[in-house]
C-alpha cells in the first residue's frame, strides 16, 4: 500500500493558521505513507497534475487530501484519480479549513494538532478503502402516467413529444379529469373544455402514448428503471375498437334510468351512456350494476358494439418511472349534518354547481334550483364546508374553493343578472396571479360578502333553506333565506389512491396527501426513486399550478431515463449472505421499501438503495456495510483518533452528510469559533452510527461523544434521525448502566444554517465534560465506594 | 385580577388561541339566538384578557348544551372554557344573586334545593319515609358535610364580597 498525503494551504486560509509543514513533516512519518506534500492551491491545474504525476511515477495507489471539505471538492479530487487511472473511490478527503483553520485561528498550534489528528484518522480509513464501481443497468424509458387529469395529460404530452413512451391509466371512462367536468375556469374565465378537449384527443392520437381508459392498476412491483406494472381493464361490455360513439342509437331504446357519476346526482342518464359528451375516448359504457340485460340495445347499435359476455383483462408492461397524478375527491358534504346535504334538495355541492353551468352538462347550462325547477333568485355559497374543520379531520385549507365561487358567482352574475349572490366565508384566500382582481371584480359586480362560517341551515316555512350565522363583522346572528345554497365542498385525496400509495411505498402527510421528498425544494419528488407526483395527488391546487407540476414530472422523468440507463451511486447497502442470519430487522428498518428476504438472506436493491445506512446500524449480524462507510473504515478512523487523545476533554463526532456536517462547514465559513476539541468522522446519516462507534470511541479513551444528525422531520432519509435518537437514547441507558455518566453521549439535531449553534453547542459540551472529568472518573468513584465495574465496558463493546 | 386570563385558560388546558373568528360557535348558540350572549365575543375578550367579561351577565347566559365545542372547526373547547370562565368569576366574587342563594342552601342543608314540606307531605301520601335516606335525615352526616365545606372554603368563596 503506497498512501500519499497532499495538505492544502489554500493560499493563506489554511496555512496562516496551521503549520502545514510541520503537518507535512508528520504525515510522511506515518505508517504506508510513501509521500506528502504541502501546495498551495492542490484545486487548481497544476494541483491537480501534481497528484497525477505521483500516482504515475511514485506508484502511489491510495490519495489522502487535507484541504477544504469534501462537500466542496471531493467530485473533483475523484475525478483527478480518475484522470490518474485510479478508482476514484481510493481517495479521502480531511476537512482542515472550514472545519479547522477557520474555527481556530485563535489557536494556531492546537489546530495544526487538530488537523494532524484529521490526518490521521483519513490515512487510517484510506487504509480501508475499496474500489468501487458505479453499475449501470438498462431503464426502460416508459413512463407510467397514473390519472388521465389535466396535470397526468400535460405531463404525458410533454413526454410524447420528447420522444418518451407512454403508458397512461384512468380509473374512469374518460380522461379528462374534474377540469373536464367545469364550466369556465378562474381567472380567465375559459371554457374548461374548449382549453382542455384538444389536449385530451392529443393523448388518445400521440403515435407514443398508450391509453388505457376504464382501468386500474392493480400492482406495481420493482424499482426505478424496471418498474413492473399490472393493469386491469374493467369491462365496458362495449367493444372499444367498434363503437363510433354515436350514443343516441343505443341510449334512446336503454329502458333504464341511472345517476351518471360524471354529473354528482344532478339529471338522469340511461345504463348505456356517454361519460360527457367529450369523452375521450368516444366510447359508450354500460353500467352493469343497473343494466337489466334486456338486449334493446344489443339491436340498435349498428356497429355491433355491444357485448354482454366482455371479462376483465389484465395487462402487463415494464416503466423506468411512475407519475402519480391520481387527483383528488370531494368531501361528502352529508358529514357536515348541520347543512342537511341530502336532506334539502335546494341545498347543493360546488361541483353541482359546475355540471348545471357546464352548457354541455345534464341542464344544458341553466341553474336551477331543484325543488322548483326554476332559476334561483338568491344564491348563498358556503365557503370551507369539509376544508379548515378538525371535526372532519381535515384541517387544511383546500386552496381552490374561494376562487372557485368567485367564479361561480360570476358566471351566475352572467346569465342571471337579477340573481342576489352571497358569499359566506371566514377568510377570502385569494392569493395567485390575477387572484386579487378577480376578487375585487367579483365585489364590483354586486356579490355580497358576509364574514362568519354558516353555523347551520334549517327548512323555513316555504320550504326554502334559512341559513343561520353570525355576522362576525356586525357582531349579530342573522337568518336569511334564499333559493339555493351552494356548499364549497373541499379536495381530499381519492380513496383509489390509498392503494397506489401502497404499492410504490409513498409516505403520507398529515392531510392525508402524498409527501413529496422535500417540501420546499422537490416538490414533484416522491420519496421514493423513480417517482414523481403531479397535481392534487399531493395537495389541493388550481389547475395552472397542475399543469406546471405535470410538466415538471415530465422533465425529472426525461432527466432520469433519458439515456436508457442508470447508474447507480455505489455507496449504497451491500448485504454478506455469509453472515447474514435472516432476521428481518433490516426489513422494518428500510422505510423505502429497498430490502427483501430471498432464500432467507436479505437482499438490498442496491440500484435504488439511498445510502443512509440505517440498516447497517440496525443488523444485529454485522452483516450489512455501507460502501465506503464501512463499518472496518469507521472503526479505524475512531481508533485513529483515540491513539493519540491529543487533548482533553477530548471529542469523537459523528456527523451526518446533509445537516450537521453541513452546518459544521457554516459555522467555519462564518467564522465562528469553537474549541479545538472535537474530531468529526462524516456518515451519510445520523441513522448509520452503530452503537459499537461511540463505544468504541469512549472504550478508546474519548471523553464525549457527539451524535449529530439533521433536525427532526428534516432528515434526507425521512425517518433516519428518529431511529438515530431511539439507538442513541438506548445507548445512553446502557452507558449509564456500566458507570459512567450517559452525558459523555451527546445528541444534537441540527439544521445547516444553524452555526452559532453548533458552535455554542461544542463549547457547552466541553465545558459539561470538563466538569464530569476525564472518561472513567466515575468509575474510580465508584470502584472505592462499593463495587468492581472496571472491566464491564469491554464487555459490552 | 393578577392571573392573566388566557394563561389561567391555557394552563388549565383550555388553549384559545388558535380561534380564528369564524363564528361558528355563535351563529349555533341556542341562548345566544334570545339573549345577549355571543360566545365568539366571549372567548375574544378572554384571549386578549378584558376582565371586564368575568362581571358580564352573559357568561351565564349559556345553557353548556356544548353545540358550539361539538361544532368548532379549530376543536377548540368552548364550553368549558366558559365554564372555567364562569369560575375564575365567582372566585373574583362575581356571582348571580339566585346562585349564592342556592350556595347557602347547600352549606344549610347540603342540597340546592332542598325538601320543603309540600314534598314532605307528597311523599307521605305515596307511602315513603317523609325524609328521603340522604344528609337531611342523618344530622351528623349534614354536619360532615358543612365541615367539608369549610375546609375548602367554599363559605368563603361564596359570600358577597
Amino acid at each position: 500500500m503506497r498512501i500519499g498525503v497532499y495538505v492544502c494551504h489554500c493560499g493563506l486560509n489554511i496555512a496562516g493558521v496551521i503549520d502545514v509543514l510541520a503537518l507535512q513533516e508528520m504525515a510522511a512519518e506515518l505508517e504506508d505513507v510513501v509521500l506528502a506534500r504541502e501546495v498551495q492551491f492542490l484545486c487548481s491545474d497544476s494541483g491537480q497534475e501534481g497528484i497525477i504525476k505521483d500516482i504515475k511515477e511514485n506508484k502511489v495507489d491510495r490519495v489522502v487530501i487535507a484541504a477544504c471539505s469534501p462537500r466542496l471538492h471531493e467530485k473533483t479530487f475523484r475525478h483527478v484519480m480518475e484522470k490518474a487511472g485510479l478508482n476514484p473511490y481510493l481517495m479521502e478527503m480531511v476537512n482542515i479549513r472550514e472545519q479547522c483553520s477557520w474555527v481556530h485561528a485563535d489557536d494556531p498550534q492546537m489546530a495544526t494538532q487538530k488537523a494532524f489528528d484529521l490526518i490521521r484518522m483519513g490515512v487510517a480509513k484510506a487504509k480501508f478503502l475499496k474500489e468501487l464501481n458505479a453499475t449501470s443497468s438498462r431503464a426502460s424509458r416508459n413512463v407510467l402516467i397514473i390519472g388521465g387529469g389535466v396535470a397526468g395529460i400535460e405531463a404525458a404530452l410533454n413526454l410524447a413529444e420528447a420522444g418518451f413512451p407512454v403508458t397512461m391509466v384512468e380509473r374512469e371512462s374518460t380522461i379528462g379529469g374534474k377540469m373536464a367536468l367545469m364550466n369556465e375556469v378562474f381567472p380567465t374565465n375559459d371554457c374548461s373544455i374548449c382549453v382542455l378537449a384538444p389536449k385530451m384527443t392529443e393523448v388518445q392520437n400521440h403515435p407514443n402514448i398508450t391509453l388505457y381508459t376504464y382501468s386500474e392498476v392493480t400492482d406495481i412491483s420493482g424499482s426505478v428503471g424496471k418498474f413492473h406494472v399490472k393493469v386491469k381493464r374493467k369491462p365496458r361490455f362495449i367493444v372499444e375498437d367498434k363503437c363510433k360513439g354515436c350514443v343516441d342509437l343505443c341510449a334512446a331504446v336503454c329502458p333504464v334510468e341511472i345517476e351518471n357519476p360524471m354529473n354528482y346526482g344532478v339529471g338522469k342518464s340511461r345504463a348505456i351512456y356517454m361519460p360527457i359528451p367529450q369523452s375521450v375516448p368516444q366510447v359508450v359504457l354500460i353500467d352493469p350494476d343497473h343494466c337489466v340485460g334486456c338486449g334493446l340495445c344489443l339491436q340498435a347499435c349498428p356497429a355491433d358494439a355491444v357485448d354482454y359476455e366482455q371479462k376483465p383483462e389484465e395487462i402487463e408492461f415494464e416503466a423506468g418511472a411512475v407519475i402519480v397524478s391520481t387527483g383528488y375527491q370531494l368531501f361528502d358534504a352529508s358529514r357536515k349534518k348541520e347543512y342537511g346535504f341530502g336532506k334539502y334538495p335546494d341545498v347543493i355541492t360546488n361541483m353541482q354547481l359546475e355540471r348545471m353551468l357546464n352548457s354541455a352538462g345534464p341542464t344544458g347550462g341553466r341553474v336551477i334550483v331543484p325543488s322548483t325547477g326554476k332559476p334561483p333568485k338568491s344564491v348563498a355559497f358556503i365557503q370551507c364546508v369539509g376544508s379548515r374543520d378538525k371535526t372532519v379531520g381535515n384541517e387544511y385549507c383546500s386552496r381552490v374553493c374561494c376562487m372557485a365561487a368567485l367564479k361561480n358567482s360570476q358566471m351566475i352574475m352572467e346569465r342571471y343578472p337579477d340573481a342576489e349572490i352571497t358569499i359566506h366565508y371566514i377568510d377570502i384566500r385569494a392569493a395567485g396571479e390575477m387572484y386579487e382582481e378577480y376578487y375585487t371584480r367579483t365585489q364590483a359586480m354586486g356579490v355580497d360578502f358576509i364574514r362568519g362560517k354558516v353555523a347551520e341551515i334549517y327548512a323555513g316555512e316555504d320550504g326554502r333553506p334559512v341559513l343561520r350565522y353570525e355576522n362576525t363583522l356586525e357582531c349579530r346572528v342573522e337568518e336569511e333565506a334564499c333559493d339555493l345554497v351552494v356548499l364549497s365542498t373541499g379536495y381530499e385525496p381519492t380513496k383509489a389512491a390509498e392503494g397506489i400509495g401502497r404499492m410504490l411505498n409513498l409516505a403520507r402527510r398529515p392531510d392525508r396527501f402524498f409527501a413529496s421528498a422535500h417540501p420546499k425544494m422537490r416538490p414533484v419528488d416522491a420519496p421514493v426513486s423513480g417517482v414523481f407526483l403531479a397535481g392534487c395527488a399531493s395537495g389541493p391546487k388550481e389547475i395552472q399550478v397542475s399543469i406546471a407540476q405535470g410538466s415538471a414530472c415530465a422533465s425529472k422523468a426525461m432527466q432520469l431515463l433519458g439515456t436508457g440507463e442508470l447508474e447507480a451511486d455505489p455507496m449504497g447497502a451491500h448485504v454478506d449472505p455469509e453472515k447474514c442470519i435472516g432476521c428481518r430487522t433490516c426489513l422494518e428498518v428500510c422505510k423505502f421499501g429497498k430490502i427483501t428476504i430471498e432464500d432467507k438472506k436479505a437482499v438490498v436493491d442496491e440500484v435504488s438503495c439511498y445510502g443512509c445506512g440505517d440498516c447497517s446500524a440496525a443488523c444485529p449480524a454485522g452483516a450489512i456495510q455501507m460502501r465506503n462507510f464501512e463499518n472496518e473504515q469507521i472503526f479505524a478512523q475512531v481508533r485513529a483518533a483515540t491513539a493519540h487523545r491529543s487533548q482533553s476533554p477530548f471529542i469523537v463526532a459523528f456527523l451526518c452528510n446533509w445537516c450537521s456536517y453541513a452546518c459544521a462547514d457554516l459555522t467555519g465559513m462564518s467564522r465562528l469559533h469553537y474549541p479545538t476539541n472535537i474530531r468529526v468522522v462524516r456518515t451519510m446519516c445520523s441513522a448509520r452510527v452503530n452503537p459499537e462507534f461511540v463505544l468504541e470511541a469512549l472504550k478508546g479513551g474519548a471523553d464525549g461523544v457527539l451524535v449529530a444528525g439533521c433536525r427532526m422531520d428534516e432528515c434526507h432519509y425521512i425517518h433516519g434521525n428518529f431511529d438515530a435518537k431511539r439507538r442513541m437514547d438506548v445507548l445512553k441507558e446502557v452507558i449509564n448502566g456500566i458507570g459512567l455518566d450517559p452525558r459523555r453521549l451527546r445528541t444534537l439535531w441540527i439544521s445547516a444554517a444553524e452555526g452559532e449553534r453548533f458552535s455554542n453547542t461544542i463549547t457547552e459540551f466541553v465545558k459539561e465534560l470538563e466538569e464530569i472529568g476525564p472518561i472513567g472518573t466515575e468509575l474510580k468513584v465508584k470502584e472505592t465506594g462499593i463495587k468492581e465495574t472496571g472491566t464491564e465496558l469491554e464487555e459490552v463493546a | 385580577m393578577s392571573e392573566e386570563l388566557p394563561k389561567v385558560l391555557k394552563a388549565a388546558g383550555l388553549d384559545l388561541l388558535s380561534c380564528m373568528q369564524c363564528g361558528t360557535c355563535t351563529g349555533s348558540c341556542p341562548s345566544g339566538r334570545h339573549t345577549g350572549l355571543n360566545t365568539r365575543r366571549i372567548l375574544r375578550d378572554a384571549r386578549k384578557n378584558r376582565t371586564a367579561i368575568l362581571s358580564d351577565d352573559a357568561l351565564w347566559l349559556c345553557t353548556t348544551c356544548y353545540t358550539c365545542q361539538e361544532r368548532c372547526p379549530r376543536n377548540i373547547p368552548i364550553t368549558d372554557a366558559l365554564l372555567e370562565l364562569r369560575r375564575l368569576a365567582v372566585k373574583e366574587g362575581f356571582m348571580l344573586p339566585e346562585h349564592r342563594r342556592i350556595s347557602e342552601m347547600v352549606m344549610e342543608c347540603g342540597h340546592a334545593v332542598p325538601l320543603d314540606e309540600e314534598t314532605k307531605q307528597k311523599r307521605e301520601e305515596l307511602g315513603l319515609d317523609s325524609i328521603p335516606e340522604t344528609v337531611q335525615k342523618y344530622p351528623e352526616a349534614l354536619q360532615e358535610v358543612k365541615n367539608l365545606l369549610k375546609a375548602c372554603k367554599f363559605d368563603e368563596l361564596t359570600a358577597e364580597k
